[in-house]
């Protein structure tokens, strides 16, 4: 376990900056790298996740960021001989710890993918499968969770009548809500989203950029994108990775800040190229 | 109970209801499941493993120690006395395993061609569901086939019936196995040879062939290793012969003056034993030797047949990694 | 012209290339394909006619009462009656439970090896899993009648006997069984061993082909890896793990060799499991050669007859189930 990198006053000052009310982080990495046996994937990561916000995490392909996203629930632990130097924490407890149990970390941290994949069942089992592998059994309870997870994800109203048709029978962008909607019905508290909207079309990715306001009241929501405008719109704070100049193909990261200070006044060269399209 | 679905704006804090973390004892549960049902799969795979390392320990076991080199080279004594080989079964192992060759091979290969070229035609659709249907069909179901088709209209038992039984169980995995290989070659090549002008006939047997060929031989020859442990086909068809003894006939019918072919077809057309089928009669038989007999055949037979596969894997395994390596 | 399978377009612009630019020697070449092609087409109808042909004689004396239960076991040489039933209830009762011994096994083995064998092993073990497709028939025979019917089925059919006498269970397990052992249930369990890996094989390719969002979307909400196969793959393979069950009973139903050499060959007129008997494959194999006269002889020939229609059946029934495996991927894909 390496010692803290760089004392942390960028992020204290960042947060500041930011919205002095905001002083809870539902998450914190410090120092986190990343690697694939040998190989390193990702170096050097130091930022938080503000409770309430939304994150993003830009740039170029091929950076990490969907590595980095994936070790905050701890999906990496399903490439064969992964492992983790450095801290995440989730409320304070380090989720990497050894007594602590993937399961758990996995429903409180949620997940949607870049391609929606739904399961080939109905849109109600679809929702409810979280909730079934607690135990809730009586239709009533399955009823209310999946209505309130369904609304949630902005999508009741246009399937309350097709509840048990089955999901792959929606739209791209209904299927992703409809993946949004699964991860809520176990009520998680953290949502990371890896390239939600790039499977979609422009109608669709709205729909789900005006979910995302409404869903960052009750949640916290990380998300990769590498579509700046969309990370401008839509997050608070932005994290900007980029391939490490030491030439390993590890991805670092760059710069950490709220999301108005990376695209006007970065404080690092690179971001300032990336943000401009100079390359990416 | 109920999530507070407030929407507030701000620093709005959900209250969350509490079933799902307070959930924990369930968890243990969970965690213990799927340690079962784990458990439970590595359980199911020894399970399998277990006859597979059983029968090859035993017949190697018991057919080992009553292997000798006799078995190889005499033919069969009279029942009762000891010793003696399997010679002639060798023999007929080795000639049904070619005429089903010479009898499956080409049908089989041209049969796939059609059907990689018009696989939707009715024809193409067709053939591919005959070909899955026949390779359904019991194989004593086929003996029974050839036997109307074969013997009881000649009204004698032969290695030709007995090699076109084989050849008809050869048939569909050699049509599966050769469509399959001409699937792989790039189209580009088939393009690249009719922009130059070949007609169809040539670009296929000159150059998608060829490119196929390797994988389409690994087909034939675990086809042919398949059809080398074959009985029940040839209980009606081959019947058994424990007098038979290929050079001896040839020379025989050679004395008498016919022909080169003439003596060949002379060859098989008689009824011949294959190794399977001694190794069923000799199981059964009333005389001890017989049986060590049968576990030595048992022997033979699953080396050979054993061997062949492997070879023919391991030669994929090495070519498909050597591609890959490209 | 190289088509996929599953591609059900053909490329307009090379197929009217082909068409106009029909070479010489190229009208001979297509003809001949088609020629050969159509021949196997032929094959499989001809080996039906033919069994319908030849077993005339037998058709015309026995009707349908052919293949229905009888209440006694007629196929009797002697007096010329021929009733296949006890063959068919061979049949059924060997196939149906080498299934039920064989699906959990396949099913564990398919699991293990699609979804949580490490990957070094999963070449290994699964090739030894084929190996045992390759042993011929009668070695699985041989080794049946002297090596695993003393060890382990005459010592379960004694157990069971003892069941014989709880009421209830009486009509199936009544013994005593053959000191040799040769009995239904021994070929109830040669079969099993002998169709796992087909089932095994089909079962594993269905899972591997289930795409990884599959899984990943389930872990990320929480499941863990048993919940994860259980609730998502399988559901998921349904068509394609019943496709593989119906191609095992396909394999079970026509096996001949290996079942003839362990089954009794004779008929004790009981139900029971733990009594020799025959199955189809198994009365034709063992009587056709001393088949007394031609209607016994035409008789065995139906029971090939029956046998090719059950199995054909079967075969369209496993087709079926995998196109629709086909479609279910191809829509599930495209979101």
């Amino acid at each position: 376990m390496s010692s803290h990198e760089p004392p942390r006053t960028l992020p204290e000052a960042a947060a500041l900056e930011a919205a002095p009310e905001v002083t809870v982080n539902k998450m914190e990495l410090s120092s986190l790298a990343v690697y694939y046996g040998s190989f390193r994937a990702v170096v050097g990561v130091t930022m938080f996740v503000p409770l309430h916000q939304i994150t993003a995490i830009i740039g170029p392909s091929g950076c990490g960021k969907s590595t980095l996203l994936r070790s905050l629930n701890r999906m990496n632990d399903l490439v064969p001989k992964s492992r983790i130097e450095g801290e995440v924490r989730l409320d304070g407890a380090d989720i990497y710890a050894p007594a602590v149990d993937v399961v758990d970390v996995r429903r409180r941290v949620g997940m949607v993918f870049q391609r929606p994949n739904p399961f080939s069942k109905s849109v109600f089992e679809n929702v409810s499968f979280g909730p079934r592998l607690y135990g809730i059994k009586r239709r009533r309870d399955l009823d209310e969770i999946v209505e309130q997870s369904l609304r949630q994800a902005f999508l009741w109203e246009e399937v309350k009548d097709k509840l048990h048709q089955s999901g792959t029978a929606l739209s791209g962008g209904q299927q992703q809500r409809l993946c949004i909607a699964r991860a809520l019905a176990v009520e998680p508290e953290v949502i990371l989203m890896d390239e939600p909207c790039s499977a979609l079309d422009p109608i669709a990715t709205l729909k789900i950029e005006e979910l995302l306001q409404d869903l960052k009241s009750r949640y916290t929501i990380v998300i990769v994108t590498h579509n700046m405008q969309q990370a401008a719109r839509v997050s608070d704070h932005t994290a900007m990775m980029m391939l490490a100049e030491d030439g390993s193909r590890a991805g670092t990261m760059v710069e950490f800040a709220i999301t108005n200070t990376i695209f006007t006044n970065p404080k690092d060269q690179r971001t300032q190229d990336y943000v401009e399209g100079r390359f990416g | 109970m109920s999530t507070t679905t407030a929407g507030i704006a701000g620093n709005a804090q959900a209250v969350p209801s509490q079933r799902f973390s307070d959930a924990k004892s369930g968890l243990a549960s969970r965690h213990a499941t799927n340690l079962a049902v784990q458990a439970v799969a590595v359980l199911a795979t020894v399970l399998a493993l277990i006859p597979l390392l059983w029968i090859i320990g035993y017949v190697i076991y018991q057919g080992g120690k009553s292997i000798n080199v006799e078995l190889f080279t005499e033919m069969p004594r009279p029942a009762g006395m000891l010793g003696g080989g399997v010679l002639h079964s060798i023999q007929g192992t080795v000639i049904l395993t070619l005429l089903a060759s010479i009898f499956a091979i080409p049908p089989g290969v041209f049969a796939a061609f059609y059907v990689v070229y018009w696989p939707n035609t009715l024809l193409g659709v067709a053939v591919r569901s005959a070909t899955d249907i026949l390779s359904g069909v019991p194989s004593i179901v086929i003996g029974l086939f050839c036997y109307a088709l074969l013997v009881k209209t000649t009204g004698h038992y032969s290695a030709l019936a007995g090699g076109v039984a084989l050849a008809i169980l050869m048939l569909p995995t050699i049509i599966r196995t050769t469509e399959e290989m001409l699937k792989l070659v790039p189209r580009t090549l088939y393009e690249a040879s009719a922009a130059l002008g070949a007609p169809e006939w040539k670009t296929s047997l000159s150059v998608m062939l060829p490119t196929a060929l390797n994988g389409i031989a690994t087909g034939v020859i675990l086809g042919m290793a398949r059809a080398a442990g074959e009985t029940a086909p040839l209980l009606f068809t081959a019947l058994g012969n424990d007098r038979f003894n290929a050079p001896q006939i040839f020379r025989g019918s050679r004395a008498l003056g016919a022909s080169v072919p003439q003596a060949l077809f002379d060859v098989v057309n008689q009824p011949v034993d294959s190794l399977p089928l001694t190794l069923y009669k000799y199981a059964s038989h009333p005389s001890p030797d017989r049986v060590e007999q049968a576990w030595a055949t048992a022997f033979v037979l699953l080396v050979l047949v054993l061997a062949i596969n492997i070879m023919a894997r391991s030669w994929v395994a090495r070519q498909t990694a050597k591609q890959r390596g490209r | 012209m190289l088509h996929s399978r599953t591609s059900a377009q053909a490329t307009p612009d090379i197929l009217i290339r082909l068409r106009k630019s029909l070479k010489h020697g190229d009208r001979i070449w297509n003809a001949g394909t088609a020629a050969i092609a159509t021949l196997v087409l032929v094959l499989v109808f001809s080996i039906g006619a033919m069994l319908w042909v030849s077993s005339e004689a037998a058709r015309k004396q026995f009707g349908l009462g052919f293949v229905l239960p009888t209440a006694d076991y007629a196929w009797n040489p002697v007096t010329s009656n021929f009733q296949a039933w006890p063959f068919i209830y061979g049949t059924l009762v060997t196939s149906l439970l080498a299934l039920v011994l064989a699906v959990p096994v396949s099913l564990g083995v398919a699991i293990f090896l699609a979804e949580l064998s490490p990957a070094w092993l999963r070449g290994p073990v699964g090739w030894m899993i084929e190996l045992l497709v390759a042993i011929p028939s009668v070695i699985y025979g041989l080794w049946g009648v002297y090596v695993f019917l003393p060890a382990f089925v005459r010592p379960l059919g004694v157990f069971l006997g003892v069941l014989g006498s709880v009421p209830g269970f009486q009509s199936i397990f009544v013994g005593p069984m053959p000191e040799s052992g040769s009995s239904l249930l021994a070929a109830s369990f040669v079969l099993a061993i002998m169709i796992t890996p087909t089932i095994t094989a089909i079962t594993r390719d269905v899972f591997l082909a289930i795409s990884a969002d599959q899984r990943e979307a389930s872990l990320a909400l929480g499941a863990t890896r048993a919940e994860t196969i259980l609730r998502v793959l399988v559901p998921y393979g349904g068509s394609g793990i019943l496709g593989a069950i119906v191609l095992g009973l396909g394999r079970a139903l026509g096996e001949t060799m290996a079942v003839t050499m362990v089954i009794g060959n004779s008929l004790m007129g009981s139900y029971s499991l733990l009594q020799p008997g025959y199955s189809m494959a198994s009365v034709v194999a063992s009587q056709f050669l001393e088949a007394t006269d031609e209607l016994h002889l035409t008789a065995l020939i139906e029971v090939g007859l029956v046998l090719f229609f059950i199995t054909l059946l079967l075969n369209i029934i496993a087709r079926w189930l995998v196109s629709r495996i086909d479609r279910q991927s191809s829509r599930t894909a495209g979101a």
